[in-house]
């Protein structure tokens, strides 16, 4: 039998940024017709490999190879009509633009008279969704839908250009099961098609479900190349990280929360923005003691991330209810007024509401308790480079120097500096949304050993999350949320997959009232 | 280098190695940025032999101060992502207010505006100074009564010194002070609606320029009967002079103000908390207010610096020429802004500094004075200076090395 032929090679591909030298000498190969898994930690060089494949750096050493020619695309736009299609991991759409409008966007039909021709995108966009099973308006505004519709929406686009080569850099991350569940029978249909699919994920079950080969990145360089058939999970861990990684969690690991109750919220409410003044949330009531960890549960839009965002004083005056920390009643109109309660949030968009980008991973870390580091009106820059090294020790946040600008690390360093920039302050509520969203094995599980180390120091936590495993594992109670309302509450020994998937399925039958 | 060594280079002292791999990218950039400025000076010193003498360069420092102060708020400005196109008419209305505070022998518009809004706030100043020294907690009693002590001081206080002197003309000191206070004042408004209302800063402060301008004109009018320029050569006021004199014969006053501004403005950028929440709320408005900054109060007070620099600008602009004119400055926001941006600050926010900001004036500054030696016609030096603008800014953002690169790859390619 031939062997299927290679449809885009890498040979001897090094990527360089200012001090990080980010890919090292790989190469590897792609089929066509294969669903080809590149897996590896933080800063392995996943996103950087697929970056320098789709145009988006074009100044690299090395070789690519398309159809057994040498090519070298000066931008994305180029390799797009190679056929290299890539849906990044951060979203990349129009937030003022419709979709339809955003999946044409650069090549959008024109009428006879050479004005934009609505009806005919609309249609395609229609037709094209229709095809991949998505339900989504064409007309509506990107910027008003949720981040996994926006996902769905990206890739879409990135498919309406008859890619032969699919580059998926963590497509399900913000996704729901069922979302996935559409995404994957849409990646075998495409595989019929003959189109490869190079599919980056950290979740390891995923890898195994989808794809055909597996490649293995470790610190910017190349490690090795199984058929999934052939690999199994631990050895695929052991090839990640170099070394044998135990399960995260051991039975005496786990902590037990105090008696004495630290948030605790009653009734809150929250209206949208607008004309509109939907209600968003309403009835939310919980209470967390000290030490405690609650996994916030549910589906996109069911309203997780508006409870956090809501008591954290995000949306200001918006909010009804009541919140009491220590059993006293206390007022939240902003994030300020949240803070100087003891509260940090953490926020589920690093790169919209997590980071300030163009600076250092000291500015960063330090921003919230600039307020401390203040000697006379002035910051205190020797206490301020020490909170920094502080942080980065502590967190292993890897960095080549605290001076370095904050967007060349891998989303995992950034999600630890984002956590090491709260932590800063001393939280006594530590309100954590999608704390995990994008980030590999190896990071997750450290993220994991801190949030057991700041429960046992008594530390308030309230986590939204979509891996259920994550929260079942982890949270000492777990609310699921449906419709922005709560639909129960589990304790973790009677909490299962399936029956936090039944409570936060819409139309679920009504859930006895559900007391905190 | 691996991971694994860049973490435990982290933990080690600062070597000199370390220092330059992270600085090297950035010397690169700004590098070019000094040396376009090097080049100019040299073609400078090449095409004239009166380029390099004392008093020439004395009257480029005359030259640039005004543009330099007005550049030094426009810095904050666009730092927080903002623009601030008010700065120009704010200085002619500077201009105006100076003259007639100077040369008015009794209380005019000009006095009626100035003074009370000067009052109002130095006792704002003073209250806020006192609340963050004295009151430590939100909640304590205190808070309200030192605050309305502190502000009822400091009007007082501005009030006594110069009320009893506006029927013989205010003092020089007295109309550097209480003009810029002025400015402060119209400049926090445009930062109010801007905050509170969440316009953009574009077409907030294109309303107060407009305003600005009015107002101006409106004053100038009501004191002279259509006479809208306040000439000076019959002024008797002392110590006006003294504010174009130089000092030591070495630098002229304009100059001095302006590196002090600079100084201040380098301070508070490098410095301050303030500082740092500027690049904060430029870089990304919505983490920086996640993080607990009062975001509306930094926008105000950088609109209100700003205001209060391009009136200081006025009112050296009215000692330099020794007559006040609603028409002065105008313009000038553009001057600013461009200085601005050849010193390396982003439009878009976040990135700058205010030693590029010096760099970009210098070489605005420089240019203009090269062409006036040449004997150029002026309006052959706009065109120029259009161009050398869009050049500088090129440089800046690394555009030609990424093009000598791009080349250098093809012609490796082929």
């Amino acid at each position: 039998m031939e062997p299927p032929r290679a449809i885009l090679e890498a040979h001897h591909v090094t990527k360089t940024f200012p001090g990080v030298v980010a890919l090292r000498d790989v190469s590897f190969a792609v089929l066509a017709g294969e669903v080809h898994a590149v897996i590896g930690e933080n800063g392995a060089g996943k996103s950087t490999l697929m970056k320098v494949l789709s145009g988006v750096h074009p100044d690299y050493e090395g070789e690519l190879i398309l159809d057994g020619r040498p090519v070298r695309f000066d931008g994305p736009r180029q390799a797009q009509q190679s056929g290299i299609g890539i849906v990044h991991q951060e979203l990349n759409l129009v937030r003022d633009l419709t979709v339809a409008e955003n999946v044409f966007l650069g090549r959008e039909p024109l009428t006879r008279w050479r004005t934009i021709d609505r009806r005919t995108m609309n249609a395609a966009t229609r037709e094209l969704f229709q095809r991949l099973e998505i339900a989504i308006a064409p007309d509506r505004r990107v910027g008003d839908l949720r981040v996994g519709e926006q996902q769905m929406v990206e890739i879409a686009k990135a498919l309406s250009l008859n890619a032969r080569v699919l580059i998926l850099d963590e497509p399900t991350s913000a996704l729901s099961d069922r979302e996935t569940a559409t995404l994957f029978s849409l990646i075998r249909r495409l595989k019929e098609q003959g189109v490869a699919i190079v599919y980056i994920s950290h979740r390891m079950e995923e890898v195994f479900e989808v794809s055909d080969r597996i490649t293995v990145l470790r610190d910017g360089e190349y490690v090795g190349t199984l058929p999934a058939t052939q690999a199994t999970r631990e050895e695929l861990i052991r090839m990640m990280v170099g070394r044998t990684l135990k399960s995260f969690f051991a039975e005496d690991e786990r902590t037990t929360p105090g008696e004495e109750v630290v948030l605790s919220v009653e009734n809150l409410c929250l209206t949208g923005a607008g004309e509109v003044r939907r209600t968003l949330i309403r009835e939310v009531s919980f209470q967390v003691r000290a030490g405690e960890i609650l996994g916030l549960a549910g589906l996109l839009g069911s309203g997780r991330t508006e409870v956090l965002e809501a008591i954290f004083g995000a949306h200001g005056d918006r909010v009804g209810g009541q919140i009491c920390i220590d059993g006293r009643p206390v007022v939240i109109r902003s994030p300020l007024d949240a803070i100087e309660c003891g509260m940090a949030l953490v926020t589920e968009d690093r790169k919209a509401t997590g980071l300030i980008q163009q600076v250092t991973v000291r500015e960063n870390l330090s921003l919230p308790s600039l307020r401390r580091l203040v000697w006379r009106g002035m910051v205190d820059r020797g206490a301020e480079r020490r909170l920094a090294d502080e942080f980065i020790q502590r967190l292993s946040i890897r960095t080549p120097s605290r001076e370095q600008i904050i967007v060349h690390l891998s989303g995992g360093n950034q999600q630890k500096v984002i956590l090491g920039k709260w932590l800063a302050i001393n939280p006594r509520i530590l309100l954590l949304d999608e704390p995990t969203r994008g980030i590999d094995v190896g990071a997750k599980a450290e993220i994991y050993h801190l949030l057991r180390e700041l429960s046992l120091r008594r530390i308030a936590i309230v986590m939204a999350s979509s891996e259920l495993p994550e929260l079942i594992e982890l949270c000492h109670r777990i609310l699921v949320m449906r419709e922005g309302r709560p639909a129960a509450l589990f304790a973790r020994e009677e909490a299962t997959q399936e029956k936090i998937l039944a409570a936060a399925a819409p139309g679920a039958k009504e859930t006895a009232d559900v007391g905190c | 280098m691996s991971d694994a060594d860049a973490t435990s280079q982290t933990d080690s002292p600062i070597t000199l190695r370390r220092y330059l791999t992270t600085m090297a990218p950035r010397l690169v950039r700004e590098g070019s940025l000094y040396a376009a400025f090097v080049i100019l000076f040299i073609v400078g010193c090449l095409v004239s032999e009166d380029f390099l003498t004392p008093d020439n360069q004395k009257a480029v420092l005359r030259q640039i101060s005004e543009n330099g102060i007005v550049a030094v708020g426009m810095t904050l400005v666009i730092i927080t992502a903002g623009i601030d196109l008010s700065v120009g008419r704010m200085l002619g209305l500077a201009s105006t207010l100076a003259a007639m505070l100077l040369t008015g022998r009794q209380w005019t518009a000009a006095t009626w505006l100035a003074l009370p809004a000067a009052m109002g706030v130095a006792g704002f100043l003073l209250a806020l100074l006192a609340k963050t020294l004295l009151v430590k907690n939100r909640d304590d009693a205190r808070a309200r009564p030192v605050t309305i002590i502190a502000f009822l001081i400091g009007a007082a206080a501005v009030g006594a010194w110069t009320i009893p002197q506006v029927r013989s003309g205010l003092s020089i000191p007295a109309v550097v002070v209480v003009v810029p206070l002025a400015g402060l004042l119209l400049g926090s408004l445009s930062g109010l609606i801007i905050a509170k209302c969440r316009l953009q800063p574009f077409i907030v402060t294109l309303a107060m320029m407009t305003s600005a301008w009015g107002a101006a004109r409106l004053i100038a009018r009501s004191d002279g009967g259509g006479a809208y320029i306040h000439q000076a050569y019959e002024w008797d006021v002392p110590g006006l002079p003294a504010l174009r004199k130089q000092v030591f014969n070495l630098l002229p006053v304009p100059g001095i103000f302006f590196l002090v501004c600079l100084l201040i403005g380098w301070f508070i950028l490098s410095r301050l908390r303030f500082g740092r929440y500027i690049y904060a709320i430029g870089g990304n408005e919505e983490t920086g207010r996640l993080s607990g900054i009062n975001v509306d109060r930094v926008k105000i007070a950088v609109y209100a610096i700003s205001g209060m620099l391009a009136c200081l600008a006025g009112v050296l602009d009215c000692a330099q020429y020794q007559q006040g004119t609603p028409e002065a400055g105008a313009g000038g926001e553009l001057d600013a802004i461009a200085a601005v941006v050849i010193g390396g600050t982003s439009l878009m926010g976040g990135r700058g500094r205010m030693i590029g900001t010096l760099v970009g004036v210098l070489i605005f500054g420089y240019l203009t004075n090269i062409l006036q030696l040449c004997g150029v016609h002026t309006d052959v030096q706009l065109f120029i200076t259009g161009a050398i603008i869009v050049l500088a800014v090129l440089l800046q953002e690394g555009f030609v090395e990424r093009w000598i690169h791009r080349r250098r790859d093809r012609r490796a390619a082929s």
